[in-house]
């Protein structure tokens, strides 16, 4: 039997089992999609950004969204829709397509209820820990992990215990001088983003080869800091962790004593189901997903769904708000860099703002902002071909589509910025079982509610117009941004809130399950709240947190 | 057939049907395809025409790339259907002479079915996937010689596959 069995080895499900193979304990990873290695990831947009290579097939697994049309709920199925909310399913999990932009999350976000008060509409609590306690995770992750960047101090950059980072920020584009001036003369403070690629080789992982195909993508060179490369293969090399890839995990099963004693597994080949014993559980499938497994794993002790004694299973989902805006720099009127520097491909912008992540102003008011990350457009081809022959609403084609995209190709280039912000929890956010979907392995799908709060949008819009104002003061024209409430499928968390209270929240503050003592929750679904970063730097930190706590009660067992 | 799928969804599978069912719909795609390849291929060539910066989709061999696209067991199967209807309701919008039609006419042909919603996303969709081919990696078997990346001076990151998705 195994000490502990891991469900899903995205980058928390990685953290967990890295330590716990360190530390000599016998761990079963089990994944849901293929093992890719880092020789098989090519940059085949067709294959990687088209086509569901690496996710379901929606006719197969789906989960059905639930939205206010004309005041009534009314019910989708992802596979009508064609919105998946797979990001990722194999070894590594979505940590192998992410671009990386990682921050951590500031001090005050742990205690923002204390900070701001309540907000009405929303669910706003403080977390069980503060940023004392998560600190030395964060940079135990920087090191092991590998996260590239340069530190300056700013005060809303939260602080740390490293002075600076071991990696050095990749390269950068030229366009970062024009970026850097344009928003000093607008008396903003350009930040080097913290990236989750190296920039020097490190172990087997060789270094950011600039491929200028970065997100989306799996990286061939190991720079990208994805759970597969930088922990699932060396905690293989510890001879303690057993990987069984193409294995979904139906439910989990409680003994008399209202612990899990096994996982009923499915072979997703050979649709082949077994049963899977270990002394402890860690559930890490992705903050909707794991939910969804513990509500489909309900039973005569825990009718509601396993650890749902609060009732808050699924509850308080947590996407992030924001949005995105882009501008287009023009070879004829392009300042302060040559065109050809601007054009050149496979360097990082690398720039944040953190100006904006607490606001408090005379006239604008006090309230939580957001950070904002600039990047080039995506250099996808097919996709950027595609998204520019459009007229006056109408398609173009034949000599006109050859002008338009000769131009747009080759005579401008477009800049980005995205922005994050909280995504204020709320009662119509949140993950159900629905009662006549079923996926192809004859389980209830989770049923999405995708509610956000005004309030997040109000934010996004006032940060989007400051990164308008950027891009005018770059030279940039056609800027647009969008700003709206719809769900990030690709940033989720909360659904398994942590907390002291047993009637109120999911987890403990060691995201050990209230109500199952040999049960964990290790991946983003612990947030009550989710910072206005993106999550994966979070997730890889509290991953280690979860498992060094594990490790001390395995030992104490002993 | 619709209806009987969203069920077959809805109330679950026994394991392995699905693909089984796929199977038994792409031969008869393989059959009805051949009644609208000319006509998708006309319209693929006057979307990308020679003497336009762009390569022409004769050159590139886009009507191949666009079966085998859909053809393919993981394409979507009510887009399948769609690519065959969108093009069978064209057919008999222009009574089968699209093909043999000037360019002016062949122009005034598609703005026209452009114009209705039905007819809009069928274009778009051809337009989708005949990009798809141009832009996309020559292993596919069009974007002959780089020569659609080399239009755009856009060019795929390394390393570049060496398998098709198709194939695997």
């Amino acid at each position: 039997m195994y000490d502990v069995v891991v469900i899903g080895s995205g980058a928390s499900g990685g953290a967990v089992a890295y330590s716990l193979c360190k530390a000599g304990y016998k761990v079963l990873l089990i994944e849901k999609g293929r093992l890719i290695t880092r020789d098989e990831f090519t940059k085949d947009e067709l294959a990687y950004s088209r086509r569901d290579l690496v996710t379901p097939s929606l006719f197969d697994e789906y989960h059905t969204i639930e939205q206010m049309v004309d005041g009534k709920w009314e019910v989708t199925p992802t596979h009508e829709s064609g919105w998946s909310f797979w990001n990722g399913n194999m070894v590594g999990g979505s940590s192998n397509l992410m671009s990386g932009m990682v921050h951590r999350m500031h001090p005050d976000d742990f205690r923002l209820q204390s900070k701001y008060g309540d907000i009405e509409g929303a669910n706003v609590v403080d977390w069980p820990i503060s940023y004392e306690d998560m600190e030395p995770y964060y940079d135990l992750t920087e090191e092991l992990v590998g996260i590239s960047g340069h530190y300056e101090k700013h005060k809303y950059e939260p602080w740390r215990s490293r002075k600076n980072f071991t990696q050095t920020p990749t390269n950068e584009n030229a366009v970062v001088k024009l970026l850097d001036k344009s928003c000093r003369s607008l008396g903003i403070t350009p930040l080097v983003t913290p990236r989750a690629v190296l920039s020097r080789d490190k172990d087997d992982r060789n270094a950011c080869y600039y491929s200028n195909f970065c997100g989306s993508y799996g990286c061939s060179s190991g720079a990208k800091s994805s759970s597969r490369e930088a922990l699932i293969k060396p905690a293989l090399a510890t001879g303690n962790l057993t990987l069984l890839t193409n294995t979904h995990v139906k439910s989990l099963h409680t003994s008399q004593k209202g612990e899990v004693d096994y996982a009923v597994v499915v072979d997703t080949i050979t649709g082949k189901e077994k049963k899977i014993s270990g002394k402890l559980f860690v559930v890490a499938a992705q903050a909707h997903e794991s939910a969804r497994l513990l509500l489909n794993s309900s039973n005569k002790h825990h009718p509601n769904g396993l650890a749902n004694s609060s009732g808050e299973l699924g509850k308080n989902l947590l996407f992030s708000g924001g949005g995105s805006g882009q501008g287009e720099l023009h070879k004829e009127n392009l300042k302060e860099i040559k065109f050809e520097e601007l054009m050149t491909t496979g360097l990082f912008v690398n720039r944040s703002v953190l100006d904006w992540y607490f606001v408090d102003h005379w006239w604008d008011g006090t309230f939580k902002g957001g950070s904002v990350e600039f990047m080039f457009e995506h250099q996808n081809i097919i996709s950027r071909a595609r998204k520019n022959n459009y007229e006056n609403a109408k398609l173009v084609w034949g000599k006109d589509l050859g002008d338009k995209l000769s131009k747009r190709f080759k005579e401008q280039k477009s800049i980005r910025f995205e922005i994050f912000n909280d995504w204020l929890p709320n009662d119509n956010c949140f993950v159900s079982l629905d009662k006549t979907h079923k996926d192809k392995y004859g389980m209830p799908v989770g049923k999405l509610r995708l509610e956000g709060h005004p309030q997040d949008v109000k934010v996004g819009k006032y940060i989007a117009q400051k990164c308008e104002n950027i891009l005018e003061e770059m030279g940039a024209t056609n800027i647009y941004s969008a700003v709206n409430s719809s769900a990030s499928q690709n940033l989720v968390a909360g659904g398994c809130r942590f907390g002291d209270d047993p009637k109120k929240s999911v987890l403990n503050k060691y995201c050990q399950a209230h109500d199952v003592s040999n049960l964990y929750v290790a991946d983003a679904s612990f947030m009550p709240t989710g910072g206005s970063v993106a999550y994966t730097w979070t997730i890889y930190a509290n991953a280690f947190r979860v498992a060094d706590y594990i490790i001390a009660q395995l030992k104490n067992k002993v | 057939m619709k209806i009987e799928r969203r069920n077959f969804l809805i109330f679950g599978s026994l394991f392995g049907l699905s693909s089984y069912v796929n199977a038994r719909e792409i031969s008869m795609f393989e059959r009805e395809f051949k009644k609208v390849k000319l006509t998708i291929s006309a319209v693929q060539e006057h979307m990308f025409p020679p003497m336009s910066k762009l390569p022409s989709a004769k050159d590139m061999n886009v009507i191949a790339f666009l079966f085998e696209t859909v053809e393919h067991q993981s394409f979507d199967k009510d887009i399948r259907d769609f690519i065959i209807e969108g093009a069978q309701e064209f057919m008999t919008r222009e009574k089968g002479t699209f093909i043999s039609m000037s360019d002016t006419d062949k122009e005034k042909a598609l703005r026209d079915y452009e114009k209705t919603n039905y007819g809009s996303s069928w274009i778009s969709r051809i337009m989708t996937i005949t990009m798809e081919g141009m832009f996309g990696d020559p292993i596919y078997g069009s974007n002959v010689k780089e020569a659609g990346w080399k239009a755009l001076g856009a060019y795929s990151g390394l390393p570049r596959p060496s398998k098709r998705y198709l194939d695997v």
